[in-house]
């Protein structure tokens, strides 16, 4: 079996300490390839290219096999308290 | 009698001609046509009723250019005061002199006409539509004929447009950049490390994308995704298919060494890496990849 969920939940909790972390599989037939949002404190004064980098290098072993890895969030806890907000704000948004 | 016949036929000639034009000689041509000779009317009445039937037949397939009302192009957008259709049909453009610069046909007369004013903005002024309910080619051709031989018929040329070699408004295919390779083929030996060559790449050219397949027909959907965007934004970028194995062999591996990024695709921008799709996506959504660009 190829890489798991699980497997990609593992390696970014051991190695990036996430507030929030959230790993959807949307393998489709094509190999295995799943979307990412994190939120961690490392990634504080670290540009969003920096950020994708230290992702991809938490799941160093796991890209091997991860046919697709789409990361749509990498934010510090700030920033996602703030898009907490925001989003509760504005409902529709 | 001879000759007084003569003279009487060239003015009934003259009748008819004018009476075609302004509606004021129509009375004038009445008081004309009784006083001279009573057997000449049933000669005139002959081709008005050949007339009609053709009239009734050009009506239903279009408005006359004459009668159709102009709409005025915005000079900032493009878009027109009134509502240009979207079917099928002919069109005229004119300037803002009011010259027929192009008549054209069209199956969206709206997208033929935007298109046009992001072509040659200067030239586009206001444009008359004349919609074809049955659009089938002939139809179309038969409306866009009537428009032009009616402005033939009025102005003695043909519109600037229209004339032969006169390219302007012709739907340009778009030219499709060829994708780079970096070696003359996979038979070649390099004399040169493959990453200087990919340094040199990323360093001469102001954008250049990493993706996974041709640009034309990109193989898998974060690619397809770069492709979109670039093209988008309008920017000048160059296009490298990581999977063409001929010319490109060896780079996947090369290339993520020298960018320590795992996938693809890759966009460089003054030879910095920007990211992947992701990366470019949110740039391009916030506005960043424009103000980038534009360095």
């Amino acid at each position: 079996m190829g890489v798991t969920k699980e497997q990609v939940e593992l390696s970014l909790k051991a190695k990036l300490n996430p507030s929030h972390l959230e790993v959807v599989d949307i393998s489709g037939g094509c190999g295995a390839s799943f979307v990412v949002e994190i939120v961690s404190e490392q990634f504080e004064g670290k540009r969003l290219l920096e950020r994708h980098r230290m992702v991809n290098a938490a799941l160093e072993e796991e890209m091997k096999q991860i046919h697709a890895l789409s990361i749509k969030k990498a934010v510090t806890p700030e920033q996602w308290k703030q898009q907490q907000e925001s989003n509760q704000s504005n409902p529709a948004a | 009698m001879a000759t007084l016949n003569l003279s009487s036929l060239q003015a009934l000639a003259f009748h008819r001609l004018s009476s075609s034009f302004p509606q004021s000689t129509p009375t004038l041509s009445f008081n004309f046509q009784p006083k001279p000779f009573a057997n000449p009317r049933p000669i005139s009445l002959k081709p008005y009723v050949s007339e009609k039937p053709r009239a009734r037949v050009v009506a239903l397939a279009v408005k006359s250019l004459g009668e159709t009302e102009a709409v005025a192009v915005s000079p900032e957008d493009g878009q027109s005061a009134g509502e240009l259709p979207s079917g099928s049909g002919v069109y005229a453009v004119y300037d803002t002199n009011g010259d027929v610069q192009f008549i054209g046909l069209s199956r969206n007369i709206a997208a033929s006409v935007a298109a046009h004013w992001k072509s040659v903005p200067e030239l586009c002024g206001s444009v008359k539509a004349g919609v074809v309910d049955e659009p089938d080619r002939e139809t179309l051709t038969q409306a866009w004929k009537s428009w032009m031989e009616e402005y033939i018929k009025v102005s003695g040329k043909v519109p600037p447009g229209n004339e032969s070699g006169n390219a302007t408004w012709v739907r340009q295919p778009p030219k499709r950049k060829p994708d780079l390779r970096l070696t003359p083929g996979h038979h070649m030996q390099l004399t040169v490390p493959l990453e200087n060559l990919i340094d040199a790449l990323v360093k001469e050219n102001k954008v250049v994308a990493f993706i996974k397949g041709p640009r034309s027909a990109p193989l898998c959907g974060f690619s397809q995704r770069v492709i979109a965007i670039l093209e988008n934004e309008g920017v000048d970028y160059e296009s490298v298919n990581v999977l063409d194995e001929e010319y490109n062999y060896g780079l996947r591996e090369t290339l993520k060494k020298y960018s320590n990024w795992p996938t693809f695709p890759q966009i460089f921008v003054d030879g910095e890496l920007v990211g992947g799709c992701d990366i470019l996506t949110s740039m391009y959504e916030k506005g960043e990849l424009a103000s980038l660009l534009k360095k």
